[in-house]
This record gives structure tokens, C-alpha cells and sequence, in this order.
């Protein structure tokens, strides 16, 4: 199973804790998130299956979001961090 | 719509909403609650056939953009559906130069306006976005349809953002009847329906673009807001990128009227419902986009004897301002009060028809939207 760790944000829109869950890719992990969770639907992409810009997914420590994204393959036991740069002003 | 008298002045912030509530004179005035802390708020608005009932046009930078409604005048609110872009195979692409025929998906960007429907459709409810995006919920917010006669509109495919984005910022429906609406985009144009939004046309005829070669095309025009004038619902006060302008046929025809001011650039107009005829704008510098010559400067369209009226001088409020798209409002009462938000988060109001003006004893973050909800 993959171990997903969610920041503390992200628990308004449903997670209050760490998930056990098992998917194929980053965009398959966050289907499912989505379907556990309906409203984080469109909070960590866009509708065209984009990361928002300032989310960042990590596959065993590696910010995965600027390179190969929501298509990045999982073989299953990886621990996934979604996070949210600090950002504004 | 507030039961003891008072006005609430809604604002949307870049740091997130406030209802500002005054007593009947609009003297007094108490700050909150606020919400939506650290979110853009593009509009907030009371919808006056549920007394009680906000939505506000949420942009979050980290999770996008979201429409909140509150049931209980702005002390809780609650995320209802967000619209979303019609991503469709065969969608009329908007940019791809390489490729033009190669559709584009393009998300969601912000929320800009939410336009209650008349009273005969109570749960109806407008949404204006970027790209250029109209949609409309029948059951309060829990679900929207897209409007597909703009959001697939043939001639998307030349239409260009203005430098707040594709912004679909003005909604107005005609009062007497439904079917008719009209709609404002950056830097497309005007655009009205007989028809219930099923078919739209331009209505720019005499809008100058000083930006394009072809100084009176049928579209990109960059009207910055449209006011409909309370008692005549055929008359339209217009704050185009290139002016400021009146239509008194429903925007067949445009006429400029700001030339006497000299620089009559701006974004913001709105009209009294308690004294028609009368609009008002916020003159900026055309190049700093604030305004000019060092102070607040509000001034008052008559459109009955054709003549404007200079509301400040430079005494008043010195420095250089600057005044969004939703930035004024104007209330039901008489004297009919005023209320003018600035980038810096200033709130002006006048209580007496622009006579006599102050300012709320409040730093607000910079204003994007003003609107009122008038006593019941």
C-alpha cells in the first residue's frame, strides 16, 4: 500500500489524517483520493488533470510535480507527500 | 435587505471578504464579520430575493476558484459547486498557433461575477469567469450549466484578454423581461440576447479601440463595466477602455460622453436605483491607472440635461488611487449613498448623492468588489 501523508491544509477539504491507499500512478492515487474525498476534487488539479501551481507531490522524497507529474508511476509501497508551497504576498 | 434599516457593504478583498454594516444615515459603521481569509475575492454580491443569502466569487491561489454562499448575512459560509470549463474534444480551440485547429484545453481561471436572476426565478443565479466563460445555476449554486452560445462561441477563437485575463466581468437582465440579458468581456465587447442567452450579438457600435488598427470593429472593445440605469432598463452608462460612453437603445448604438474630462479612462460605473439618469465613475490616468493629478476624483454623468458634475476636489482626498472594475456601488435610499473601494483599501462613502463625503475608519486589504445590500 502506498503511504500518503497530506498537509495540514488539505484537511478542510475531508482527510484529518494519513491515508493507506493503493494506486498505479500520482494522477490514479489522486482519483481515488478524490473519490474518498469529493471535495478535494479540483483543489490539487484543474479540470484538464493539471497539478494546480502550487501543489507538490513528492514519490519517496522527489518533487515529482514539475517533471513527469500526475503520470508518474507507482509500484505501490512508495510514501507520497502532498504539499502546498508557502506562497503569496 | 438588513430588517433594522441598516446597509451592509459587501466587499471582496485580495485577502478576502467583509461585510461592512452601516445605520441608516451611514455614519456609523462596524467592521465584519470577515471570511475567506487570504483568498481573492473578485465579487461578492446579496441576492435580494433571500434576505440573508451572499455569494462570493472566491479565487484561492492554491485551490483555484470556488464559489461560497453564506445563508446568514456572511457569519458562516459554505463551498457550493464550482463551475467548470467545457473540456470538449471538438471545442473551438482558443490559442494554438501551430496548430490551429487543435482544440486547447484551458481550465477554469478566476470567478469575476455572480448576478442573481429576477424574481420569477428565484433559484437562478448568473456566474461570469476567464476564459470567457458564462454560466448559469438554477438551484442555487448546487449545480451550474454552462451557457455553450458564449463559451463555445465561433468567434472565440479572436478573442483576447484584457490584462486582468478573459475575464466575462458585467451580467445585466433587463427587468421587464428575462430573456433578455446583456453581457461584458475583456477585450471582446458588449453583447445582448433576446433570446434568453441561446443567441448573443456585439453591441459596440461607436466603442473606439485606440488600441487597434481598425478603430470601430463589431468586437475588442475592452469595456471595463457596464451600469444599467434603474429607471430606464434601455439605458447603459459604459466604462470602456477607450472611454465613457451611454447607449439609450438597449447598446445598439454607444455615444461618448467622458471627452469633456479629458482623460476619461476608468473601470468602474454604477447607477442609483433611486435616482435614474445619474451615474457615476472614478476617473483615472489612463497610464498609471489611478487617479490623476494627486487626488480621489469622483465624478456624477447627468444624463438629462447631458452635463457632469465634479463630486472632489483636491482637497479632499489627496493621492493617487486606484478603483477596480466592481469598485463603486451605489444603494436604494434617499439621498442615494455611494460607496467607492480602493486597490489600497480604502472604503469612500458618500450618504447624500456624492454631496458630501468620508471614509470608514478601516484599513481593509486592497478592494476588488463593492456592492450593497439595501435595507428591506
Amino acid at each position: 500500500m502506498l503511504e500518503v501523508h497530506l498537509d495540514s491544509w488539505l484537511r478542510e477539504f475531508g482527510p484529518h489524517g494519513n491515508e493507506k491507499m493503493a494506486a498505479d500512478s500520482v494522477g490514479h492515487l489522486i482519483d481515488a483520493l478524490e473519490q474518498k474525498y469529493p471535495r478535494l476534487r479540483f483543489k490539487l488539479r484543474d479540470e484538464t488533470g493539471a497539478l494546480r501551481r502550487y501543489v507538490r507531490v513528492f514519490v519517496n522524497g522527489e518533487d515529482v510535480s514539475g517533471t513527469t507529474g500526475v503520470a508518474t508511476g507507482l509500484s505501490g509501497s512508495e510514501t507520497i507527500d502532498i504539499l502546498h508551497s508557502i506562497a503569496g504576498g | 435587505m438588513a430588517k433594522n434599516g441598516n446597509v451592509r457593504v459587501l466587499l471582496g478583498t485580495r485577502k478576502g471578504t467583509y461585510i461592512v454594516e452601516g445605520d441608516a444615515a451611514r455614519r456609523k459603521w462596524k467592521v465584519g464579520p470577515a471570511a475567506h481569509e487570504g483568498s481573492e475575492v473578485y465579487h461578492v454580491v446579496a441576492d435580494p430575493r433571500k434576505p440573508g443569502d451572499l455569494y462570493a466569487a472566491v479565487n484561492n491561489g492554491f485551490w483555484g476558484p470556488m464559489v461560497q454562499r453564506s445563508r446568514n448575512w456572511g457569519r458562516t459560509w459554505q463551498e457550493v459547486a464550482t463551475p467548470l470549463t467545457p473540456i470538449k474534444k471538438d471545442r473551438t480551440p482558443m490559442f494554438n498557433d501551430e496548430n490551429p485547429t487543435a482544440p486547447v484545453p484551458r481550465p477554469l481561471n478566476n470567478l469575476w461575477h455572480i448576478e442573481p436572476a429576477l424574481a420569477d426565478e428565484p433559484e437562478a443565479l448568473y456566474l461570469g469567469a476567464d476564459p470567457h466563460l458564462l454560466f448559469r445555476t438554477s438551484d442555487r449554486g448546487a449545480s451550474w450549466e454552462p451557457i455553450e452560445s458564449i463559451n463555445n462561441h465561433p468567434g472565440k477563437k479572436d478573442w483576447s484578454p484584457g490584462a486582468g485575463g478573459h475575464c466575462l466581468h458585467t451580467i445585466l437582465i433587463d427587468p421587464r423581461d428575462s430573456d433578455r440579458m446583456y453581457i461584458g468581456l475583456s477585450a471582446v465587447g458588449t453583447f445582448r440576447t433576446e433570446d434568453g442567452g441561446k443567441t448573443w450579438i456585439p453591441r459596440n457600435k461607436g466603442v473606439m479601440t485606440p488600441f487597434l488598427p481598425d478603430k470601430y470593429p463589431e468586437t475588442g472593445q475592452c469595456v471595463h463595466h457596464v451600469a444599467m440605469d434603474a429607471g430606464d432598463p434601455d439605458t447603459f452608462y459604459r466604462q470602456d477602455h477607450g472611454g465613457m460612453y451611454v447607449s439609450h437603445d438597449r447598446m445598439d448604438h454607444w455615444t461618448r460622453i467622458g471627452k469633456p474630462l479629458g482623460d476619461d479612462f476608468g473601470f468602474c460605473v454604477a447607477s442609483p436605483a433611486s435616482a435614474p439618469g445619474l451615474a457615476y465613475f472614478v476617473r483615472l490616468d489612463g497610464m498609471a491607472r489611478v487617479t490623476g493629478d494627486g487626488y480621489f476624483q469622483v465624478y456624477e454623468w447627468n444624463d438629462k440635461n447631458r452635463k457632469w458634475r465634479k463630486l472632489l476636489g483636491p482637497k479632499d482626498f489627496p493621492g493617487h488611487f486606484g478603483v477596480q472594475r466592481e469598485g463603486i456601488a451605489t444603494d436604494n435610499l434617499r439621498p442615494h449613498g455611494i460607496y467607492v473601494g480602493t486597490t489600497t483599501g480604502q472604503l469612500f462613502v458618500s450618504a447624500n448623492g456624492g454631496n458630501k463625503w468620508s471614509q470608514v475608519p478601516f484599513q481593509f486589504p486592497g478592494i476588488h468588489s463593492v456592492s450593497v445590500a439595501n435595507p428591506e
